[in-house]
């Protein structure tokens, strides 16, 4: 079974700070990782590859620095990484992502039976990329997958959706976005980051490998456009007290009988 | 103004599954109302299934002009692909220049497969819509960067205007026994078999956890620093009569049930008085909060974004001061 | 283009006709004084019942019965009336189900499905059964914007 699994390189959540002066996110001291969800995904693939046999590619979209994630993918296990990497992908909203990732994905032979990426990544959190390369690649998808029972030529899977446990057959080829209760454990084997770091080897493909023009990809092939980046307004107005624990919990306390939680003399409310 | 002009304006996808618990369709048509007003067009909602009488009466009671609908056997459950096909052969006749869906799970995988399919803009979970004056433009407001920020973001070029919306963001208008509406229902082919089939569906066990229910919710985030800072909560609950809510990484970290997510992805509340401690604020948990009637948060950072959401805020140490609530609590209960 | 099917709806309480809602309906004329006509009249809020009436004929043409506001009234063709849980049955002689008006309650709204197979005086098929409710022929107005006021008789 071949599978292609969709990864993003995420600022680890921690170490985000803004700069709310400029707008931006302040880059100096940002850890970056693997998204944690094409996380769970990339460890999916590699279990499905164990017992179905087949070739796992990594592909991402990003800055030439998202190669370490490739690397670290490949040191976990995927037989193969790509990077979409070029100066006019920058600034893409998902249609114009999902065109990149998809437009390779459809380059791959032979044409992956299953496309797995994370439900939604750290930093964006839309979602949806996933379900906009599956209409590309005119595949089925299934969201919010939180188990992968493989049969003969297609695949059951579950998931939690909007209050109902569902259970669905799938045809392949098709797209799943996974959840975290897909994962399990997986260790890294000693020395494979060094080798993958050292030894293995990253395709590249830009504009010209993908057959894409300027205007279908990064801002201009976009659809939207962000206008204006502020801080959310301070939705109440409320006091912020500092002092000891014990003065802040009277103050509490107090907070509460103001609000009829508590009686002010002693006793149940 | 024509028949036609009426159904370009402002649509609004029938999300219809759990109706008494899942408001947000009728959320979104009073919004899509105050939008149309001032485009000089109206809402139409859009019903697809089995049965579907009922919904269509009520989105009418809610507030739409028009309701199109689609009913057929096949269609009795929510599918992906088959209500892509119809709903894009729709607004391609219809053309209409904005386009609003609750981001429930369906939603959140529906929505954007549609707007791929044609061609669109969509923007997710916004909290904000507005009709910017000059240009006329949806103006979609969104969190970006993990929720630290609000971004505007508009589709100048491409239309409809696509947004999903978090339940318990907007307010329904109140339900018309007298509202009159037009309904549509077109002709569509049989459709053919769908590549995704769904094998057994079961309600998930409400367990004990009725977050949105309760009249006190606490609230722990990944500030409480450990699982068993997080389950002194329980007490503190316990002794409020209330229910305890926890953030995405707590879930995420294994110290909470999935069951008792609040936020953009898991639940909505809006209790009495709702005690949020070790929480940063990200607007994805925020959303799911922000109509509860009192706020207090609790953490050690006092620039971290929480506080702007509370009625009162205190800047300490959970752990400190979690034992001392707890002990002053017990005296008096 | 598409093509639809368009009518009115109520958020209060429809009928089911031809495949879709509509707040009333009329087949035949209710104004006539011995043609055939069925009419559904609108139910406005504060009400849940509907009101029907009709005069109604067998496959002959020969008159078997009035109905004034959902009561029986002239009937020739000696017909039974049954109320039912949320409406009423009527039947021919023998035993052969001629009218059936029954009322869903939604919480906020009602919805009436009506099963019939009605002749006119020329014996002609007016109304018959399709799926759920019925389906009507001939000269029909199949949205009632307003409660229909007849001339008087």
């Amino acid at each position: 079974m071949n599978i292609v699994v969709c990864i993003k390189q995420v600022p680890d959540e921690p170490t985000i700070r803004i700069d709310r002066q400029r707008m931006t996110i302040i880059r100096e001291g940002v850890k970056s990782i693997i998204n944690p969800l094409d996380y769970v995904a990339l460890e999916a693939s590699l279990a499905l590859r164990s017992r179905q046999g087949g070739e796992v590619t990594v592909l991402t979209m990003g800055p030439p620095q998202s190669e370490e994630a490739l690397r670290e993918a490949m040191a976990i296990g995927a037989d193969r990484a790509i990077l979409l990497t070029h100066p006019a992908f920058a600034g893409a909203d998902t249609l114009a992502t999902s065109h990149v990732l998809a437009s390779a994905i459809s380059k791959l032979e032979p044409f992956p039976d299953l496309v797995l990426c994370g439900m939604q990544t750290i930093d964006s959190d839309t979602g949806h990329v996933g379900p906009q390369i599956a209409e590309e690649l005119g595949i089925p998808q299934v969201c919010g997958v939180n188990e992968i029972i493989l049969e003969e030529d297609f695949l059951m899977v579950k998931r939690l959706s909007d209050g109902f446990l569902e259970t669905l057959h799938v045809d392949l080829p098709a797209l799943l976005a996974v959840t975290h209760e897909l994962s399990s454990v997986r260790h890294l084997p000693f020395g494979a980051l060094e080798v993958a770091f050292s030894e293995r080897e990253v395709t590249q493909w830009g504009l010209e490998d993908l057959n894409l023009r300027e205007e279908e990809v990064g801002f201009r092939g976009s659809a939207t456009q962000v206008w204006k980046l502020q801080s959310p307004p301070p939705r109440r107005e409320g006091d912020l007290v500092t002092g000891s624990p014990q003065t802040l919990v009277d103050h509490l306390i107090r907070k509460l009988e103001a609000l009829s939680i508590l009686d002010e003399e002693d006793g149940h409310e | 103004m024509g028949t036609n002009n009426a159904l370009n304006g402002v649509w609004v996808f029938g999300d219809y599954r759990n109706y008494f618990q899942n408001r947000v369709t009728l959320q979104l048509i009073a919004k899509g109302k105050e939008l149309a007003e001032k485009r000089n067009t109206k809402v139409t909602a859009l019903l697809l299934g089995e049965q579907v009488q009922q919904y269509a009466m009520e989105y009418v009671a809610h507030g739409a002009d028009v309701v199109i609908a689609a009913e057929h056997p096949d269609l009795k459950e929510y599918q992906v692909e088959a209500y892509c096909a119809l709903v894009a052969q729709w607004v391609e006749a219809f053309q209409p220049e904005v386009f609003l869906a609750g981001a429930t799970s369906f939603g959140r995988e529906f929505f954007p497969r549609l707007a791929k399919r044609l061609g669109t803009g969509l923007s997710a979970d916004c909290v904000a819509l507005e009709v910017d004056p000059k240009t006329g433009l949806l103006l979609q407001t969104t969190p970006a960067f993990g929720g630290e920020l609000l971004a505007e973001v508009v589709t100048p070029n491409h239309r409809p205007q696509m947004a999903t919306v978090h339940p318990g963001v907007f307010q329904e208008r109140p339900h018309n026994p007298e509202a009159v509406g037009r309904i549509l229902y077109p002709d569509f082919n049989v459709l053919p078999q769908s590549r995704v089939r769904l094998i057994r569906s079961r309600r998930q066990q409400i367990r004990k956890v009725n977050l949105e229910e309760a009249p006190v919710v606490i609230v722990g985030g990944r500030g409480l620093g450990s699982k068993a800072q997080f389950e002194r909560l329980f007490e503190l609950a316990q002794l409020l009569e209330g229910e305890v809510g926890a953030t995405r990484p707590v879930i995420r970290a294994g110290w909470a049930e999935e069951d008792r997510l609040l936020g953009q992805t898991g639940k909505s509340v809006k209790p009495k008085l709702l005690i949020s401690i070790g929480t940063s604020g990200a607007l994805q948990y925020t959303t799911g909060i922000q109509g509860a009637e009192i706020i207090i948060a609790i953490n050690r950072d006092p620039h971290a974004p929480i506080f702007r959401m509370a009625d009162l805020g205190l800047a300490g140490d959970a752990s400190a001061i979690l034992p001392l609530l707890l002990e002053a609590l017990r005296k008096r209960i | 283009m598409i093509k639809f099917t368009e009518s009115k709806i109520s958020a209060h309480h429809n009928y089911l006709v031809n495949d879709l809602l509509t707040p009333g309906f009329v087949v035949g004329d209710p104004n006539s004084s011995d043609a055939f006509y069925f009419w559904a009249d609108l139910v406005l809020p504060g009400e849940s019942t509907p009101h029907i009436s009709a005069r109604i004929m067998d496959e002959k043409g020969d008159l078997l019965l009035e109905l004034n506001g959902s009561q029986m009234g002239e009937n020739p063709g000696k017909c039974d009336y049954h109320p039912l849980q949320g409406g009423f049955k009527i039947f021919r002689r023998p035993n052969e189900p001629l009218l059936e008006v029954l009322t869903q309650n939604f919480p906020r709204g009602h919805m009436t499905r009506i099963k019939a197979r009605l002749f006119d005086e020329k014996g002609d098929l007016r109304v018959e059964p399709l799926g759920e409710s019925i389906q009507v022929h001939g000269e029909a107005k199949l949205v009632l914007d307003a409660p229909f006021t007849p001339s008087a008789r």
